[in-house]
């Protein structure tokens, strides 16, 4: 892949992903904003790809753009007004929100394009192999308490989320 | 060959997503909306993590188990806050943040 080519991609990744983001946030109809989460979490798994994670980028389709997005869609299924254009989708401090995200966009990117960063490594080294090494040797236990957490996560939603009977 | 891509192009997409991210998660008036503005801001704290392995640290696995990790607790944290969401719903009737406001329900 050529500097040129790499490049392009990028940009089309970029704008997709910017563009989707916004309607997410923007959009009055929920489901809709559920939806075009989908390109969003692709854009952001082809992202990953140019930067060498392949392993990243397919578990971000698979759990993000697979499950994540579901569990969303579901939810709002379960709840009401699904579909409809909700007359006030945004609070009254929405302003305010626009103002403190401008800020912090403003702040983060001047200083990541402030800062002189060192150039990139030529090649991005193969990684999925050597992933699957690390999370089994050296981060064994991190790897461990995800798991925990995770299974603890799930218990808990359902006894949350289940439907206690009438006393 | 020197790659016209830099570090600093991947940083301002994931600024800028954690912004529009951070501009969801506080302006929506749905739960559910809420939720997703926190996923879009993990996405773009993750671009970070992978891009900063990429170019400072390629030889590192930190960055790229560290996006594993992340994923693991956003699945987690999902969960859990769809099943409050549907709680709320069956004890408010609505999934509105701004009307959720008893303490004792």
């Amino acid at each position: 892949m050529t500097p040129a080519v790499e490049l392009g991609l990028f940009g089309i990744i970029a704008a997709a992903l910017l563009v989707s983001g916004v309607v997410v946030v923007a959009s009055r109809n929920l489901v809709r904003a559920a939806f075009w989460l989908l390109p969003c979490f692709l854009a952001v798994a082809g992202l990953f790809v140019l930067l060498g994670a392949h392993f990243l980028a397919a578990i971000q389709v698979l759990i993000y753009a697979g499950a994540i997005m579901l569990l969303l869609l579901f939810v709002l299924m379960l709840t009401r007004d699904v579909g409809s254009v909700i007359a006030v989708s945004h609070n009254r401090q929405a302003g305010w929100a626009i103002i403190a995200a401008g800020l912090v966009a403003a702040a983060t990117v001047g200083v990541a394009s402030g800062y002189s960063w060192p150039a990139g490594a030529p090649r991005a080294p193969a990684t999925t192999a050597a992933i699957g090494q690390a999370l089994l040797t050296t981060y064994l236990l991190p790897f461990e308490v995800a798991s925990v957490l995770l299974l603890a996560a799930i218990v808990g939603a359902i006894v949350i989320a289940r439907s206690e009977p009438d006393e | 060959m020197t790659s016209y891509l830099q570090l600093e192009h991947y940083l301002i997409v994931a600024a800028l997503l954690f912004a529009i991210g951070a501009y969801g998660a506080l302006a929506r008036r749905n739960a559910v909306a809420v939720l997703m503005g926190v996923e879009l801001m993990l996405n773009a704290a993750n671009i970070n993590f992978v891009a900063f392995w990429r170019y400072l640290e390629p030889a590192r696995l930190e960055g790229q188990v560290f996006v594993l990790i992340v994923i693991t607790v956003a699945a987690a944290e999902a969960a859990v806050g769809l099943a409050l969401v549907l709680n709320i719903y069956r004890t408010f009737g609505t999934v509105e943040v701004d009307r959720v406001n008893n303490l004792k329900g």
